[in-house]
């Protein structure tokens, strides 16, 4: 994913930043072909590790655990595919994840459009105030157990809300999505006006269908935040019917893999470490599906980028 | 790129712990209750047994419903089949609520839910030492006050004669604030695993001292000259630990905080300036200069796995290495991997002794539990004290935890063997590997649960024979070594000493290493010593040499 974009600002870069109509030099030619090299062992190194860990998933655990496993599956099998579509708690979190996905998405984009909107309006009273208090929690946050004592108190623990509210506005989404706003030609708003549009109207009709690019680009911040998040879910809830495939994921890898202090090794040794190839399953089908946003999201994304240089 | 971007507050989990313990201590301060002392005068007695005895069967007189926290391994996940919660409930009329924590960072929820006061009224799988840092903010009850409601556990601490060891729980203020498992007989679980065959071929016999196993070593490598015969594939840190103890010290995994207690002169002395300790490096030292112990596995990070060691048993480039019961297992299946017909005979030995005698880790309690301080305020109190005595302490339980359910999932004959029943299976021990049902993964039996106290007969009912043999020997033929007497540091003083003791630590472990590899010639002892010095060791043994006498006058 990381490839992706990178490899994209290096095309932006090799055509609209050169002068129209003259020659590349070769000092730009050389510039061009370092770029790319670079960028292209750069991205390998990314891929590497995706690939492995893919590779790992199709072979089998001998292979695996003898270290022959690189770039490509040994023993291909695709067993462990099936023994993993077969855990019921597998499907439970990844359910889990979908929906809070989803539904912290749609509040969290909700709650940032709709305040960026408000706090990009410079003739609105009392602006300065409403930001520095978004401002303020970049910077302070009550810690970890007060956090926790007022999500319990709230009544919030061990429900979808402990992991969907507390991320729902995040103050640099929404300081990027104000100042996008801000450059939106007041003139449009003016008409629109005129044309007897409330602020409701003028948001929903005229600024948000301007507004796709970071739209989506907030969308994919959001999503894979969401997807991504195993941290709240960890402190929030204690049911496992509640996790989300990220903790599920979580602790087969690092419970399988902390047993390097005595007390800890003498407790695995009743039960046994999680196979290699079982932790490999699980990782591929757990990025696959918000890999799959990028390529839908990244058109938007890109121009979004470009869209903020050029209008600045 | 994009990560960074949005990641919100993801602050390294770790130091985020470390704010739980020290933010929580004031925030808490305010809600702790004084413990009323006696049991006998509680009045929350709902449910309970007036008449409750030892090896007696707890049975609420009503029902109640306790809440626990309930740790999930990633291979164990807890189901809604599991028949234990319902045995414990038709036993005891107690229905057992698990609050369901992750094994990864199990302590660190555990830390988080205590100190926000919202923990399950009972924590198990709690380690000795663990308790501590809720101490002080009153979070936990103090378990000593309510013994007297704990029959089961009074009569196996007499019984197996762990009353110093009791003793020597006790925090700063005299009380000790979780009840641990008990076990009748301790041996370490890591010890030296060696190739049976190839000593008897040198004509080595099995090596009692590490002397004799430097000879046996050096037999060995005349025959395989190719080999490193002696390895670890923990770092080093496993065989440090069961070393130290011949030579009189502590080192690798049980260097705890590098404290040893000289009886002698009555005080704590540092353990790695101790002449015991310069001993058992030069002696490791003069195995890497020989070629006998492999200087790669002391360097190589091993994440707990032993593929790499195991690697080279099967190789026949080492030939002894430490490791637990299920470490034997891994060299097994190596060694048949490379050749299915290979004879070997692999053996788990008793540490050999030193020139401290043929001393072993001292006794251990095994995990036990705390109970938060609501508890405390439960109208069933007493009856939830009861119910855990007879969970952790009764034999019966023991039983039933390890085994499951009596003339079901297994037999029991007039001497007390166990068998299981030919329709289970227990794949964690090989047990009855083609019985249907597993007694762990399906029906919740031989959790954690079960592993906190045992009587001998119910450790060699499910483990292999030869670690039974093992367990024999070690009991028969060597000493643990007496415990330390407590020093328990008050809330300052805890800061203080780790802030001191991780960078002694870390001197340590970086010097005992280039010792032991020669990087670093023994010849500068002295300098390191004084390093230590350096970096204000006198302070740190004062500071624990203090809070030793300050709980000798107090108590």
């Amino acid at each position: 994913m990381v490839t992706q974009s990178g490899m994209s600002l290096s095309g932006d870069l090799a055509s609209p930043g050169k002068p129209v109509g003259a020659r590349d030099t070769r000092g730009y030619r050389a510039f061009t072909v370092l770029n790319t090299v670079v960028l292209v062992v750069v991205s390998l190194f990314m891929l590497y590790p995706f690939v492995t860990v893919l590779a790992q998933s199709f072979s089998s655990p001998g292979a695996i655990k003898a270290g022959l496993v690189s770039f490509w599956p040994v023993g291909f099998n695709l067993d462990t595919y099936r023994a993993v579509a077969q855990d019921q708690m597998f499907w439970a979190s990844y359910r889990n994840t979908l929906v809070y996905t989803l539904v912290g998405t749609t509040i969290a984009m909700v709650l940032t459009t709709t305040f960026a909107f408000v706090i990009s309006k410079p003739h609105l009273r009392g602006r300065g105030v409403l930001i520095g208090i978004a401002v303020f929690t970049m910077f302070f946050n009550g810690g970890l157990v007060p956090n926790y004592v007022l999500i319990s108190s709230l009544g919030l623990k061990n429900t979808m809300w402990a992991v969907v509210l507390p991320g729902a506005v995040s103050v640099f989404n929404l300081l990027v999505m104000k100042s996008f706003f801000e450059n939106l030609p007041q003139e449009l708003e003016e008409a629109a006006q005129i044309d007897g549009l409330g602020w409701f109207g003028i948001f929903g009709r005229i600024v948000l269908p301007l507004s796709k690019a970071v739209l989506a680009t907030m969308v994919l911040f959001y999503s894979v935040a969401y997807w991504n998040d195993w941290f709240t879910a960890f402190l929030y809830l204690d049911k496992n019917d509640l996790f989300p495939v990220t903790l599920f994921l979580r602790n087969l890898i690092a419970g399988a893999s902390s047993t390097a202090s005595e007390g800890a090794a003498a407790v695995g040794s009743t039960t046994q470490a999680v196979s290699a190839n079982i932790q490999a399953v699980t990782m591929i089908l757990t990025i696959v599906p918000i890999l799959c946003v990028y390529p839908f999201v990244q058109r938007f994304f890109v121009s979004g980028v470009m869209l903020g240089s050029v209008k600045g | 790129m994009i990560r960074d971007l949005t990641s919100r507050s993801r602050r390294p989990w770790r130091a985020a712990a470390a704010a739980v313990g020290a933010s929580s201590l004031l925030f808490l301060a305010a809600c702790s209750g004084d413990a009323a002392g006696d049991g006998a005068e509680l009045e929350n007695t709902e449910g309970s047994m007036t008449d409750f005895a030892a090896d007696q069967q707890f049975k609420a007189t009503e029902p109640l419903d306790l809440s626990i926290l309930w740790t999930d391994w990633p291979d164990l996940p807890i189901k809604d089949s599991w028949r234990i919660f319902d045995e414990i409930a038709k036993r005891t009329n107690v229905t057992l609520e698990p609050t369901n924590i992750p094994f990864s960072d199990a302590t660190e929820k555990r830390s988080l839910l205590i100190s926000a006061g919202d923990a399950p009224e009972i924590i198990p799988l709690v380690y000795t030492g663990e308790d501590a840092p809720f101490v002080s903010s009153g979070a936990v009850l103090p378990m000593s006050d309510y013994v007297d409601l704990m029959p089961n556990f009074q009569k196996y601490v007499e019984e197996w004669d762990l009353g110093d060891m009791i003793d020597n729980l006790r925090q700063d203020d005299g009380k000790y604030y979780m009840v641990p498992g008990l076990q009748e007989v301790s041996v370490p679980v890591f010890s030296m695993i060696i190739r049976k065959d190839v000593f008897d071929e040198v004509g080595a016999k099995t090596p009692e001292t590490w002397d004799e196993l430097r000879d046996a070593l050096v037999k060995i490598k005349a025959k395989h000259p190719e080999s490193s015969p002696l390895a670890d594939g923990f770092e080093g840190q496993s065989m440090l630990n069961y070393a130290a103890h011949a030579f009189g010290t502590v080192g690798g995994w049980g260097f705890g905080n590098g404290t040893f207690w000289d009886e002698d002169a009555g005080e704590f002395t540092y353990a790695a300036t101790s002449d015991g300790y310069k001993e058992m490096v030069e002696y490791f030292h003069g195995l890497v200069e020989d070629g006998l112990l492999d200087p790669e596995s002391l360097t190589t990070t091993s994440d707990g796995s032993t593929d790499e060691l195991s690697e080279k048993v099967a190789n026949s480039a080492v030939f002894a290495a430490s490791g637990a019961a299920g470490t034997v297992e891994e060299f097994r299946t190596a060694l048949k991997a490379a050749d299915p017909d290979a004879e070997f005979e692999l053996v788990q030995i008793a540490p050999p002794g030193g020139s401290a005698g043929q001393v072993v880790e001292p006794r251990n309690f095994w995990h036990g539990f705390m109970l938060s301080a609501e508890a405390k305020d439960s109208p069933h109190f007493v009856a939830m004290v009861q119910f855990l005595d007879w969970l952790y302490y009764s034999p019966d339980a023991r039983e039933m935890l390890r085994w499951g359910i009596e003339g079901e999932t297994y037999t029991k004959d007039a001497d007390g063997i166990i068998t299981i029943d030919p329709d289970y299976s227990l794949d964690a021990f090989n047990i009855n590997p083609d019985g249907k049902t597993d007694l762990q993964k399906d029906l919740g039996f031989s959790t954690f649960l079960a592993e906190a106290t045992e009587s001998r007969a119910l450790k060699e009912s499910y483990n292999s024979d030869q670690f039974v043999e093992y367990m024999d020997t070690v009991l028969a033929t060597r000493t643990p070594r007496d415990p330390f007497p407590p020093a328990p540091l008050d809330d300052t003083e805890l800061e203080q000493a780790s802030l001191l003791a991780t960078p002694l630590k870390d001197t340590v472990d970086t010097n005992t290493l280039k010792f032991i590899l020669g990087d670093r010639p023994l010849s500068e002892w002295d300098a390191y010593v004084t390093e230590l010095e350096g970096q204000n060791l006198q302070g740190y043994l004062d500071l624990v040499n203090g809070a030793q006498q300050r709980f000798v006058e107090k108590n």
